[in-house]
């Protein structure tokens, strides 16, 4: 009787164990189920710089999104990014791929427009602004700081 | 160094060009024109140059698209007459840092790389040749509206004009206020 506990005891021991691991392994590697109260909006870059899927997409420096895929198509990246549903993205939004730091991961970045229009689910956001080294640097340069 | 921005240029390219190319070179050519004009050379004519050019570049720049795509959020709540005085100062700040690499035009080639149109929008490639050879990617954004193609945003090696602006315009609305960006538009303009 009593090693039958103890083997009774030792299998829903490893049993939990399993479960836990499993909860733990999801929750780790973070896969969210897509489609969840959100919806998907497309972007092309002429070049993703090296972003990859599951990025961060944020705005005002907060993360809201992630970057759900990335084909070739035409020869230009295009990113599908999923966003929750009470994200507004404006027509004249523009999305760009800045790097954490200097040196870090790639995340899309979208600053939000003036326009009436709000994109809706499988929409492209248009103006796009791919990856550039030096980015702030360059900008100040080229236009000016007011 | 001359950094011509695409306004500056003699199309050198044979490419098949749609409409908004067209409009682009057509003011282009324009601009050069008065660049280089003899009758307008001295220093006395300076102002009316000036006007000319600006008067030119208002032809294919669509100022109140550009205007509420840099306020970005912060255009909505602006009533109308606030608004204008914001247009007027953005093309005065946009005047005064590009007027002297327009003017400095020497000759720098225009390649019209190609153009690609979706329904009311179009984006166009452009690449100028410097002396030293470089070349510089510059694309236009344009957009359809009733008398015409015009553009509402422009990249040179691809950073964005707009997100330029809507992201320093942002964060001085945030600072401060939106009258405290009209006194810095004022301050830097050069206008009491």
């Amino acid at each position: 009787m009593k090693k039958l506990d103890l083997e009774l005891g030792v299998g829903l021991f490893m049993i939990a164990g399993i479960l836990a691991l499993g909860y733990l392994s999801v929750r780790l590697a973070k896969m969210e189920v897509f489609g969840q109260q959100g919806y998907e909006l497309e972007a092309i870059f002429s070049n993703s710089g090296g972003l990859k899927p599951g990025a961060s997409v944020v705005i005002a420096g907060v993360e809201v999104g992630r970057v759900k895929s990335i084909k070739l198509d035409d020869y230009q990246a295009l990113i599908a990014i999923h966003l929750p549903s009470r994200v507004k993205i404006q027509d004249d939004s523009i999305a760009s791929i800045k790097t954490k730091g200097l040196i870090g991961e790639k995340y899309v970045e979208i600053t939000p427009g003036g326009s009436d229009i709000i994109l809706k689910g499988g929409q492209k956001i248009r103006d796009t602004q791919a990856p550039v080294d030096l980015e702030q640097l360059i900008s100040s340069y080229v236009f000016g700081k007011l | 160094m001359v950094l011509c921005i695409s306004l500056a240029v003699v199309c050198a390219s044979p490419a098949i060009a749609g409409e908004p190319t067209e409009a682009i070179r057509k003011i282009t050519d324009k601009i050069i024109s008065i660049v280089k004009d003899p009758a307008l050379q001295s220093p006395e004519k300076k102002g009316e140059k000036d006007r000319l050019i600006r008067a030119a570049a208002e032809e294919i720049f669509d100022r109140e698209e550009m205007s509420r795509r840099t306020l970005a959020r912060h255009w909505r709540k602006r009533t109308p007459a606030e608004r204008e005085e914001f247009m007027v100062l953005f093309e005065d700040l946009l005047q005064q840092t590009y007027i002297d690499r327009v003017k400095g035009y020497s000759g720098e080639k225009v390649l019209y790389e190609g153009e690609k149109v979706e329904g009311n929008y179009a984006l166009v490639k452009v690449d100028i040749m410097t002396k030293q050879e470089t070349k510089i990617p510059v694309l236009y954004r344009l957009k359809k509206k009733k008398a015409g193609w015009f553009v509402y945003d422009l990249s040179i090696e691809g950073v964005s004009l707009i997100n330029n602006y809507r992201t320093q315009f942002n964060s001085i609305i945030m600072q401060s206020s939106f009258k405290g960006l009209i006194e810095k538009l004022k301050e830097k303009v050069g206008k009491k």
